[in-house]
């Protein structure tokens, strides 16, 4: 394929740096975090400001997710029951998907898009529960962002991302979207996400996911985290076709397998169960 | 992805007449060559080799001779967007929208006979009719209630399908064996699927239609 294409995924970064920003209510929350003299009351009022935030916060917080013996009705509650480092990661989570409204694609529906991402992250969550020692939260917040870079390419680059789609749908060789990507571009999503994520300061751990999850062996600080966003990217994608069957999405690196301490077992109860928590939570990331 | 083999790669066997157009390759996962139709097409092999499409609101049924091994695979979609149910599409239009659909039924089997099938031999399997937009009307039910139709009326009777659902679909079929492999594909690819059969609807739409000429 002969695309002269000499844009970077720096380039593409720069392009979309009018479009989308980080949400103030992450950028407020984030800093008020890592502020020691700042209070849990404080944290409560920066959140109260953005209205919708708030809302979905205490639906999150109400929702089998979480699973709270009681009602959680104030913002003050929330945090003091979520904790925090959890809020931030929430804040992240849910305004992200706001803010690249601004950036519309012909490729994929936003709803879709969404649905891939969700799935991975409630994969990511549960597999994290079985692999411990690592952050539940903060892996379903990378397994909602680690597409991000696809956003990006499809509203810059919509020849290529097409031509990319069409190799993956036509080559009798069983190749994946990434593999596609760089074949028309050079780069794939993954790359471009990573650019972003660097670019927008998001915490190190969600650097890595997003930038690796398809090479888990690239991983540098964070290798467990980035197995686990690899190994649930492939489950999220079998939630989605309702299949238990290996085959039916992009192989799992024995390395993920190895470095999280995970096996194959985990891939039925992972799935199943992400399904039903999809259908419930749907409505708070997808609606409106 | 040259996979190192101790076999040498067969050579492609000659197609029947009239599927030159058809392009062919070597597929590693199945060691075989195998035939790619885009929507509208069809094609009908007595070689051990593969029929592969991708369907998203489309249908395909997959027929051969179980006896002797020849078959093959069409792809295809009525040009309605209105009417779902048999009964309004009967009333509406049956001899513009289901013509299409007869068409490419009918040239898959008559393909098969002409080259040695027996149609008591014959044996279906019907894949597509996705519904792969949720916000249209849902054009691939309209597609596999025609085919359901069309295969009782003829009386010939399916011993497999995937059909309906949200997904859309790869296909992977072998004639010689029966042989099928669907994938269901995730909805990034969704799209790109119907921007092609979007353009298949809107190629058919504007041939004339007559009796006589062929529309695929």
């Amino acid at each position: 394929m002969s695309l002269q294409n000499t844009t970077t995924p720096d380039d593409l970064i720069r392009d979309i740096s009018g479009l989308v920003t980080l949400p103030d209510v992450y950028l407020r929350i984030n800093r008020l975090i890592d502020d020691p003299k700042s209070t849990r009351a404080d944290i409560a009022r920066a959140i109260n400001q953005d209205a919708s935030f708030t809302v979905k916060l205490l639906k999150l917080a109400n929702s089998a997710v979480y699973n709270f013996p009681s009602t959680v009705d104030s913002v003050t509650k929330a945090v003091t029951i979520i904790g925090t480092a959890q809020v931030r990661n929430l804040a992240l989570s849910l305004s992200v998907a706001n803010s690249f409204a601004g950036l519309p694609n012909d490729l994929v529906s936003m709803r879709n898009f969404w649905k891939h991402s969700l799935l991975c992250a409630l994969c990511a969550r549960r597999l994290c529960k079985v692999a411990r020692r690592c952050d539940a939260d903060a892996l379903f917040t990378a397994g909602l962002l680690h597409d991000i870079g696809e956003l990006i390419i499809f509203n810059r680059l919509p020849e290529e991302a097409r031509a990319a789609l069409m190799l993956v749908l036509v080559s009798q060789e069983e190749i994946t979207v990434s593999d596609a990507e760089m074949e028309t571009m050079g780069f794939d999503h993954s790359v471009v996400g990573g650019t972003l994520a660097q670019k927008w300061n998001l915490p190190p751990m969600l650097q890595e996911c997003i930038a690796h999850h398809h090479h888990p062996s690239q991983a540098e600080k964070f290798p467990r985290e980035v197995a686990i966003i690899h190994i649930a990217n492939t489950l999220a994608q079998l939630a989605e076709v309702d299949s238990l069957e290996l085959d039916d999405a992009p192989a799992i690196d024995p390395l993920a397998w190895e470095v999280t301490g995970l096996d194959s077992e985990v891939i039925e109860e992972t799935v199943k169960s992400t399904q039903t928590e999809f259908d419930e939570i749907e409505q708070l990331f997808l609606g409106q | 992805m040259a996979l190192i083999s101790s076999q040498a790669k067969p050579t492609l066997q000659p197609c029947l007449p009239g599927f030159e157009h058809v392009r062919r390759s070597w597929n590693a996962q199945f060691e075989s060559y195998a035939a790619r139709i885009l929507p509208g097409e069809f094609y009908v092999t007595k070689n051990k080799e593969g029929v592969a499409t991708t369907l998203g609101s489309c249908i395909s049924a997959c027929i051969r001779d179980k006896v002797f091994g020849i078959g093959g695979m069409n792809h295809f979609m009525l040009p309605t967007t209105e009417v779902s149910d048999l009964a309004s599409l009967k009333a509406s239009n049956l001899s513009e929208a289901t013509r299409y659909g007869n068409y490419a039924m009918e040239h898959l089997i008559n393909e098969i006979m002409r080259n040695g099938g027996r149609r008591q031999n014959l044996e279906v399997k019907l894949f597509g009719g996705g519904r792969i937009m949720s916000n249209m009307t849902d054009v691939g039910l309209a597609n596999i209630t025609f085919v359901r139709d069309y295969l009782a009326m003829e009386n010939l009777s399916v011993v497999a399908e995937d059909v309906g659902d949200i997904f859309p679909r790869m296909i992977m079929y072998f004639p010689a064996t029966g042989m099928t492999k669907v994938k269901r594909l995730r909805s990034l690819h969704n799209n790109t699927i119907v921007d092609e059969e979007r353009r298949y609807v809107d190629s058919i739409k504007k041939q004339p239609v007559s009796g006589d000429i062929e529309l695929f």
